[in-house]
């Protein structure tokens, strides 16, 4: 059974809107809010990602972790 | 007030008004002679009073709850306590050199809190003491880390000084300084900047690893001994660099600003708080005959049984208490519309903790929807000042009783207190003037100095 989805209207200017339909054609996108949609989850998804980002590996993790506990910091 | 050509700022980790700008100043020339022409007085740190998120704090004119910052580590979403470290990408509202930037001046930046991995700036940065070791990329530009390896050989990020070798503490925190210094008066020399801010670490250290030998008050002071006269050496050392450091600065065109994150103050004892939590009732374990060995007990092991706890924490210099919450927790309890009657509940437990003696302590909790604007991230259920953060919080367990009169991992004597200190000295000025303000205020203050109007929550000390 499917989850029934609910939508918004969001707004554009129109040359955007136009500026899509012309990208869209000839894709697998069959409607300019299907491609946004997309777009916009991809946006939203690589900025989370940015923050996970891997900033240390594992073991510079770990000592920093272990000079943080040794400063009072952590516990 | 004019805008000034060059901002000049002196960070000092943890200096109180109390010392700098009283107890020590007759011993400290160069930084008593720029107060004699400086508005200066306390400044009140952000909730919580700590190095993280503090610096940050101070540069964005943001609050914890607007950065997300609560502190060094904050949980894995998801979890319970896997953790991640504090790092500079997570810092997404403009710093003082981000609005500076955008009006094509340049900034040179040292150690100041979290700044690894080096994010790009208009101008140089050199991280600070989150940054793993020397061996990683820790300069902007990549170029810089060879200028500062030419120059002092290896970096020193920080000192390790929870060790029972003070001798060894003391002469690696001096080591550190020297360089650091050697750094930035190279910088100010050979690279063009128009704001210029490092944050000296070795200050906090040395009033960790040294206050009780200096503090007559510190209930483990015994006085007439070896190492009375470190700390007050320290400052010496700082005031004698300071002035060396001014000595290459044009205070025709230049602010000179010195700034501290937080103050130091006796610490009293480190309060076991997950022990007490079991006590109570809120946080339980499936192996508590592990608290009966006689050793020390680290959280990680303990067996929690999460299908009964209520609450847990966090120490360090101050605590953090999380509600084991259902739907928000991966085994929480605690139903959502019960939550706030739970956690007043909880707080007001917390309030009541009485000295060792039975005396009465003036805790102090902080709800983070009520003290911040917004609140991103892992933010803490409740914040705790125990004792007014005259007790640190201490996170493991094992012991006869909760009240640990020594810290429980390392020799530390201090903790952090609630204001910090500022001064300023803009050119033109003859006189002092005495000022008390916050954290909030640095960042406004800065961007005044170059001409830039904020619509930040602090207000520059112009404006009134």
């Amino acid at each position: 059974m499917s989850e029934k989805k609910e939508f918004v209207s969001v707004s554009i200017p129109v040359e955007l809107y136009k500026t899509i339909e012309k990208r869209i054609k000839d894709t697998e996108f069959t409607s300019v809010s299907e491609y946004v949609t997309y777009v916009l989850k991809e946006v939203l998804e690589s900025l989370d990602e940015e923050d996970k980002e891997e900033v240390f590996t594992e073991e510079e993790e770990k000592k920093v972790k272990e000079r943080l506990r040794a400063l009072g910091y952590l516990d | 007030m004019q805008a000034v050509k060059r901002v000049f700022v002196i960070g000092l980790d943890s200096a109180p008004p109390e010392l700098l700008f009283d107890k020590l100043l007759n011993e400290l020339p160069n930084i008593k002679k720029l107060l004699e022409s400086s508005i200066y007085g306390p400044m009140k740190s952000c909730i919580p009073a700590i190095t993280i998120p503090a610096w940050i704090v101070m540069a964005t004119g943001k609050t914890p709850g607007e950065l997300g910052l609560y502190g060094f580590r904050h949980r894995k979403k998801g979890t319970y306590n896997d953790i991640w470290i504090a790092h500079s990408l997570m810092i997404k509202e403009k710093a003082v050199w981000d609005y500076i930037g955008e009006a094509g001046k340049k900034s040179i930046l040292i150690g100041i809190p979290p700044s690894y991995p080096p994010k790009s700036i208009n101008g140089y940065l050199v991280s600070c003491f989150i940054t793993p070791d020397t061996s990683v990329n820790y300069t902007y530009p990549k170029s810089l880390k060879k200028e500062i390896e030419n120059l002092v050989g290896e970096y020193i990020f920080d000192v390790i000084f929870r060790k029972d070798n003070r001798d060894e503490v003391k002469e690696l925190i001096w080591k550190m300084t020297k360089k650091r210094f050697e750094i930035i008066r190279y910088l100010i020399q050979k690279k063009e900047w128009d704001y210029f801010q490092f944050v000296e670490i070795g200050l906090d250290r040395v009033h960790h690893a040294f206050w009780k030998y200096f503090d007559e008050n510190h209930h483990l002071h015994e006085p007439n001994n070896k190492y009375k006269d470190v700390i007050p050496e320290y400052y010496k050392l700082l005031d004698k660099e300071i002035g060396k450091t001014l000595e290459l600065l044009d205070l025709d065109e230049t602010a000179i600003v010195l700034v501290s994150d937080h103050g130091i103050k006796a610490m009293n004892g480190a309060f076991a708080i997950n022990q007490w939590l079991i006590d109570e009732g809120l946080l339980k374990i499936k192996n508590p005959e592990i608290l009966k060995s006689g050793k020390q007990v680290r959280f990680e092991e303990l067996q929690v049984d999460w299908s009964k706890t209520i609450a847990w924490a966090w120490g360090g210099y101050y605590a953090r208490i999380f509600l084991n919450v259902k739907g928000r927790e991966p085994k929480g309890i605690i139903k959502p519309k019960e939550y706030y009657k739970v956690r007043d509940e909880i707080a007001e437990m917390i309030k009541g903790i009485k000295g060792s003696n039975g005396e009465k302590w003036d805790t102090k909790v902080f709800y983070p929807e009520e003290i911040y604007p917004e609140t991103k991230g892992d933010k803490p259920d409740i914040i705790v000042y125990l004792d007014n953060l005259n007790w640190r919080a201490a996170g493991t367990l094992g012991y006869n009783n909760p009240y640990l009169l020594e810290n429980d991992i390392g020799p530390d004597d201090a903790v952090h207190s609630e204001y910090g200190i500022f001064s300023l000295y803009v050119p033109g000025m003859k006189e002092s003037k005495k000022i008390t303000l916050t954290i909030y205020d640095f960042a406004p203050t800065i961007l005044k100095l170059f001409g830039i109007e904020t619509n930040l929550k602090g207000k520059s000390i112009f404006s009134s």
